[in-house]
């Protein structure tokens, strides 16, 4: 009996020791919780004070990669990215990464594989690849401004799955940037490095860094919008003294041809030119060119096109060969996407013949008297574009003997593509019907009643393109 | 004007993206990263299906040109399938369908793609 009682004593002294010990253990565990929440959370607000120290001084790029190594070490994730709008505020872009950062959004990723250093391509993917507003979790979370956390992102649809384990994504946390009522990107963590799903903890922790960052975040992209727009006006003044030094200063006197020519230079300088040359006594070159590029290389380039066809303009009676030669020049000068449409002309001053050649350019309109506009459409490439077999196989000039009361109207795309506000294009048609109703008066009334009826169509609405047109009116 | 909207079907060798919307300055970007993309895939036979494409600038047709030069190099091409007239029209003015080949239709320009093309 006393032997039971002594067993069944010690048993419950064994049973309270392990429950003790237990306890204990619990104890211990919550205790580190609570005291690694404790420290996470001090780091936090230290980090916040990091941050912002030299905010002021520091250029965007490099505080979004100091907000960033905080997020990723406040919340033990084992990668992220900051994403920011573009300057239209439709796109995102990731803006700094770190740690390898798996794509947020699926699609096309078929050179992984073969890509020679995976982080890299996969980077390159990640910060080449604009996410529009609202599409995917990022611009859902830059759409709404709302957070969102997903625990166990591998159940999640909208999350991609990828079979490389370094890019499997199993836990997603992404908060928007916010300032004021703007949302100004997403910071987005990818997997806690402990294999930990992300807790609400963790968002609390990353929308405070988030909000706190944001605010440096607005004033640093104010500054580099700024430094940008001051490089860019820099950029489109030389532009732009380019392009006005290149145009004709007064137009030639020809005896029994009139001549008029209009150029509206666009907001964002486009490259259009025009140009009389004197080819010999009796030959008068016209030339209008348009320079795919737009800002200063597109305003070198013009000035490189007009002195070419400056160059070669002399004693050659054939526009097409001008040409030619001016492409031959050009090709190798001109990068893969640009590209210039030429239409040079070569009027015989005596017998009022026009042999014309068309580069890619606009198809010139002829109005004769007593009968409707002609279209004079002749076969040919832009320049810089097709390899030099191909060019000269395709360029064919055309002749045309022109007649006393014609007029000839020459033009870029910027006039018939000009738009009003809402979004419509002028047209050829109009521009027809502007050339019919005006050319009996001769090219100045042309010019003036296209002008007239394309500043009316137009309004107040900016023009991206420039625009450029010529007519020739040959007197009776 | 609309976003440009780009869609990728893959179809054996062949990648198939279709364009919906206007195709500008603004959105060529995106239209040249996945470009860039399937040709460093290794993806090298392109359609493009223009046949919801509203708008094209003539700077992005001219960059285009550069993306089938390259895919030609490689043995592939890059074509153009179901125009409205009004991009054949400016596809035509800048003498771009004498270098880029042009298709009726998508089905067209797999049959090309099909004949050794």
């Amino acid at each position: 009996m006393f032997y039971v009682v002594s067993i069944v004593a010690e048993l419950i002294l064994i049973a309270a020791f392990v429950l003790l010990f237990m306890q204990n253990r619990r104890l211990r565990r919550q205790r580190n919780e609570l005291l690694q929440e404790k420290e996470a959370t001090y780091g936090f607000i230290h980090d916040v004070a990091e941050v912002f120290a030299g905010a002021t001084t520091v250029d965007l790029d490099n505080l979004l990669r100091r907000v960033l190594y905080y997020a990723v070490r406040t919340t033990r994730a084992a990668s992220g990215a900051v994403y920011l709008f573009e300057p239209d505020k439709q796109a995102l872009r990731a803006r700094a990464i770190s740690g390898i950062f798996p794509p947020l959004l699926g699609g096309v990723d078929t050179g992984l594989e073969r890509a020679m250093s995976k982080s890299q391509h996969v980077e390159n993917l990640v910060k080449t690849r604009l996410i529009q507003r609202g599409e995917g979790l990022v611009g859902e979370v830059a759409d709404f401004g709302s957070a969102i956390l997903l625990p166990d992102a591998e159940t999640d649809p909208r999350v991609p799955r990828y079979e490389l384990d370094f890019l499997q994504i199993r836990s997603l946390l992404l908060v928007p940037m916010r300032f004021h009522q703007e949302v100004l990107g997403v910071l987005a963590v990818v997997n806690r490095v402990d294999g930990q799903p992300f807790a609400p903890a963790d968002l609390g922790l990353l929308q405070a860094l988030a909000d706190q960052a944001s605010i440096s975040i607005y004033y640093a992209g104010l500054r580099e919008t700024l430094e940008e727009k001051m490089r860019i006006d820099r950029d489109l003044d030389a532009a732009r003294r380019i392009q006005t030094s290149l145009l004709p200063k007064t137009l030639p006197r020809v005896e029994g041809v009139e001549l008029a020519a209009f150029n509206y230079p666009a907001l964002e300088i486009g490259g259009d030119y025009y140009d009389f040359i004197e080819v010999d006594d009796t030959h008068l070159g016209i030339a209008m060119a348009d320079v795919s590029g737009k800002g200063t290389g597109g305003a070198i380039m013009m000035s490189v096109c007009r002195s070419v066809i400056r160059a070669h303009a002399p004693r050659h009676l054939s526009p097409a060969q001008v040409l030619k030669l001016v492409n031959q020049v050009l090709a190798h000068d001109v990068s893969e996407d640009m590209f210039v449409s030429v239409l040079y002309m070569v009027l015989n001053t005596s017998t009022r013949e026009l042999v014309v050649a068309r580069a890619g350019h606009e198809r010139p309109i002829v109005s004769h008297e007593q009968q409707d506009l002609t279209i004079l459409d002749s076969p040919g490439v832009a320049i810089g574009i097709a390899d030099t077999e191909t060019f000269e196989r395709v360029l064919e000039e055309i002749r045309i003997p022109l007649k006393p009361g014609d007029v000839v109207v020459a033009y870029t795309d910027g006039v018939t593509e000009a738009m009003n506000i809402r979004e419509e294009e002028w047209g050829l048609d109009q521009l027809l019907d502007a050339i019919r109703v005006a050319s009996r008066e001769g090219a100045n009334s042309v010019l003036n009643n296209v002008r007239q009826r394309l500043e009316r169509f137009v309004g107040n609405r900016p023009q991206y393109d420039d625009m450029t047109l010529l007519a020739l009116h040959v007197m009776k | 004007m609309r976003e440009c909207s780009i869609e990728l079907e893959e179809k054996g060798e062949l990648s198939i993206l279709r364009l919906d919307g206007s195709l500008d300055a603004y959105s060529f970007p995106r239209l040249e990263s996945t470009l860039g993309q399937l040709q460093e895939g290794g993806k090298h036979r392109v359609i493009l299906d223009c046949a919801a494409l509203e708008y094209v600038s003539s700077a992005a047709l001219g960059a285009l040109i550069g993306f089938a030069r390259r895919a030609r190099e490689k043995g592939g091409d890059l074509k153009l399938a179901g125009l409205s007239p009004k991009i054949y029209n400016i596809v035509e003015l800048l003498g771009f369908n004498k270098i880029l080949e042009v298709c009726d239709s998508v089905e067209d320009a797999d049959k090309r793609f099909g004949s050794g093309g």
